[in-house]
């Protein structure tokens, strides 16, 4: 079926992640011609979302392929529940299903896991967007939007004192909070309305003297209470206390300045996963006829000098040529050669998912849950915990799915497992008992290299794609997107909005010239839709 | 802005590259015919509202942005869908006999409950015929799902085929909200637009002014 494939294209992607797929969208939605390949037989790479099924047998390759190993290691998978439910409970589900009511807890058992496989889209790289971020404003000014939904993030929280606390982001939020007196209330709205409102030019004069020193300094020179430090550094800034001065007043600014769109946090969660949002950018550019081909691995990458000493890249996949004036191309998958110099040393990624029966603090609604621990473990760094639930399309009903990542110390078990234990219960067990923390089900562990560095290619028509990077949000990828876009395209618009379907006239009745059909080619690509 | 419709359906059109699955919706969507578009370039998706039973239901069809050609469908374009048209090409033995991969790709990504229907397109092409209209039959009739041969060139059975589809999709539908039983899962999930209705407060600042 892949005989067909054309072999020449203006620009050549290979490997599906974030920053790939945007540049596949860019450059397809200004007319280049473009083929997207990817050597899995799924969208993402590193960013993909997995449903329980697709997720076995990805651990499944890790482990027994060492090649790719390189990427994801130190994986661990660990149940704490039974392979198969006891019979009488079987029957008691089915019982519920038809009566519509709720039992009490499900005891779930491996076989559930199984057989409800498809509710499960778990995320190999979890990543909330800010409200006002750049991701958010990119899906919507080019109409992106339209292929995917979101939901809210419904609560921040914290770990202080040896609990967990909500984070006031909102107004209710500050009322609900107990453990902020009415003083460090205006205290702490003082100091954040000062960081929202300076301008450039005040951000300088203020923190002229603050180059060198850390932001916990800062806070504590302004006279802020302990509890409150923790908050601003902690959960607001996602520091530690080693995070420089204007980098903290940078990451409060831009928390602050995504509240109040959409909900009572800055942050959104994609529906399905993170993984969808490759997929977007995917669909806008087979939308404006790119080409897409899964399953497809590149052999080799050469580059040729044609006549009047223009470059080509010439690709061999499957004993097939293919021909490029561009190649972008992941950083998983590019021959080693092509890059340089070797990226530095970075530090690599811990990451853990949980799988637990409960949310770690129980509210009205189903909650949405940013969580950010200060380093608990000396020499660690903090942790970001994202836990979601059914609503999100992540997981069956009753269950909730808990995101572990910080930056690599030892392995992921031994850097993630002391955070997991302060929030679940892993002792496995009943899980009817009612008890103040969730029952962890499964459990994940794994190391992630780190290749969110940007890299330079030996070639310059040969564009490198960074993998995922630790930090909370799509960022960094949009900007390197962008970035890549505007070497391949200079001169020419980032992504200009998609008209809608409804604006696309077909002008059926108009008479055209000769060139009738190739009017018509323009006409679906987008062009004429503008009037 | 009120809105204009009582109920809207996400539909999907699946089916092998060239079978007709453009010119179904151009048919039924703008009543157009034209026999240049050879793939899906640049129709993302289209709208008609038709009135069932005295209800205004807007039927959102979405097409394949040629992602069917090597199989690479993203899951993101199942997401949602109610209803999906499975066409094959009676003119074209291979589409017919991979109905039964795309039945398997819908199972794997579209929700359980999804409304389906075959259609044996291009039965106007009756010289060229390589599928029975028996055997498309006896496919449905093996996966229980309705079926009917369309000629999007002759305007043959186009519009019964999404009428019938939005008819079992609203039947569906109504028979779950008389079970009080609203569909809660995806209520509260949005979509992000240009002209979000921002709420007053926009910043820290004047949410909290209170303080």
């Amino acid at each position: 079926m892949d005989d067909d494939l054309p072999t020449d294209f203006q620009v050549i992607v290979v490997g599906t992640g974030m920053v790939e797929s945007i540049v596949a969208a860019a450059c397809s939605r200004i007319h280049k011609n473009v083929l997207h390949l990817d050597s899995s037989d799924h969208y993402g790479g590193l960013w993909a979302s997995y449903n329980f099924d697709g997720l076995q047998k990805f651990i499944k390759e890790v482990t027994s392929d060492p090649k790719k190993q390189v990427q994801v290691y130190n994986l661990i998978e660990q149940w704490y529940i039974e392979k198969e439910s006891p019979p009488e409970e079987e029957k008691k589900e089915g019982e519920a299903e038809d009566g519509k009511t709720e039992p009490p807890k499900k005891i779930w058992s491996q076989a559930n896991f199984a057989s409800e496989y498809r509710k499960f889209n778990i995320d190999m790289t979890p990543k909330l967007l800010f409200s006002r971020g750049p991701l958010v404003e990119l899906l919507i000014s080019s109409n992106i939007a339209r292929y995917a939904e979101f939901r809210c993030v419904t609560r921040v929280l914290t770990w202080l004192n040896d609990r967990l606390m909500p984070v006031p982001c909102s107004r209710a939020d500050v009322f609900a909070t107990e453990a902020v007196s009415i003083v460090e209330k205006r205290m702490l709205m003082k100091m954040l309305t000062s960081i929202v409102g300076y301008n450039e030019e005040e951000m300088d004069n203020e923190f002229k003297d603050w180059n060198d020193k850390t932001f916990k300094e800062y806070l504590t020179h302004k006279g802020l209470t302990p509890n409150l430090i923790h908050y601003v550094l902690f959960a607001i800034a996602g520091g530690t206390e080693d995070m420089p001065c204007l980098d903290g007043v940078k990451e409060c600014k831009k928390f602050l300045m995504s509240l109040g769109r959409y909900g009572n946090t800055p942050f959104l969660w994609p529906m399905y996963g993170s993984g969808e949002l490759p997929q977007c950018f995917c669909r806008l550019c087979a939308v404006f006829g790119g080409v897409y081909c899964l399953n497809r691995p590149i052999d080799t990458v050469a580059t040729k000098t044609v006549d009047e000493g223009k470059t080509v890249v010439v690709i061999e996949s499957k004993s097939k040529t293919l021909n490029c004036d561009h190649l972008v191309i992941g950083i998983n998958e590019c021959p080693k050669d092509l890059v340089s110099p070797e990226p530095a040393e970075t530090c690599d990624i811990s990451k853990a998912v949980f799988i637990t029966n409960g949310t770690i603090m129980k509210s009205e609604k189903e909650p949405l849950t940013l969580l950010r621990f200060p380093p608990l473990i000396e020499g660690g760094g903090a942790v970001t915990v994202l836990e979601v639930g059914p609503a999100t399309g992540s997981c069956p009903k009753g269950l909730f799915v808990v995101y572990f990542i910080t930056n690599k110390v030892t392995d992921a078990e031994t850097d993630l497992k002391p955070y997991a234990e302060k929030i679940f219960d892993m002792s496995g067990g009943d899980q009817t008992v009612e008890s103040e923390k969730p029952k962890c089900l499964w459990s994940l562990f794994y190391n992630v290299k780190d290749t969110s560095a940007a890299v330079e290619s030996a070639v310059p028509c040969v564009h490198v794609c960074s993998g995922p990077d630790a930090g909370l949000d799509f960022d960094r990828a949009v900007h390197q997107a962008e970035q890549i876009f505007k070497k391949i395209c200079p001169g020419e618009e980032f992504l200009p909005r998609a008209p809608d379907p409804e604006e696309i006239v077909f002008e059926d009745d108009v008479t055209h010239g000769p060139e009738f059909e190739r009017e018509q080619e323009d006409e679906a690509d987008g062009d004429t839709s503008k009037e | 802005m009120a809105k204009t419709y009582d109920y809207l359906f996400k539909l999907l059109l699946i089916g092998d590259s060239g079978v007709g699955k453009t010119s179904i919706l151009f048919r039924f969507s703008e009543d157009a015919f034209n026999i240049s578009f050879i793939s899906t370039i640049g129709i993302d998706f289209k709208i008609r509202t038709i009135d069932l039973d005295g209800k205004k239901v807007k039927l959102q069809i979405w097409d394949t942005a040629g992602q069917e050609r090597f199989r690479t469908i993203t899951t993101a374009y199942y997401r949602g869908s109610m209803g999906i048209m499975l066409v094959y090409d009676v003119t074209n033995e291979k589409s017919f006999e991979n109905i039964k991969n795309w039945i398997r790709n819908i199972e794997e990504n579209a929700s359980a409950d999804v409304e389906k229907m075959i259609l044996g397109n291009k039965c106007d092409l009756d010289a060229k015929r390589q599928v029975s209209k028996e055997r498309g039959e006896q496919l449905a009739i093996e996966y229980q799902i309705k079926f009917v041969e369309t000629s999007a060139k002759d305007s043959l059975n186009v519009e019964y085929a999404f009428y019938t589809l939005a008819r079992d999709i609203k039947a569906k539908m109504e028979k779950k909200q008389e079970a009080s039983n609203p569909p809660g899962a995806r209520s509260g999930a949005h979509q992000l637009r240009a002209n979000e209705q921002q709420r007053k407060p926009t910043s820290w600042l004047s949410r909290c002014s209170v303080l």
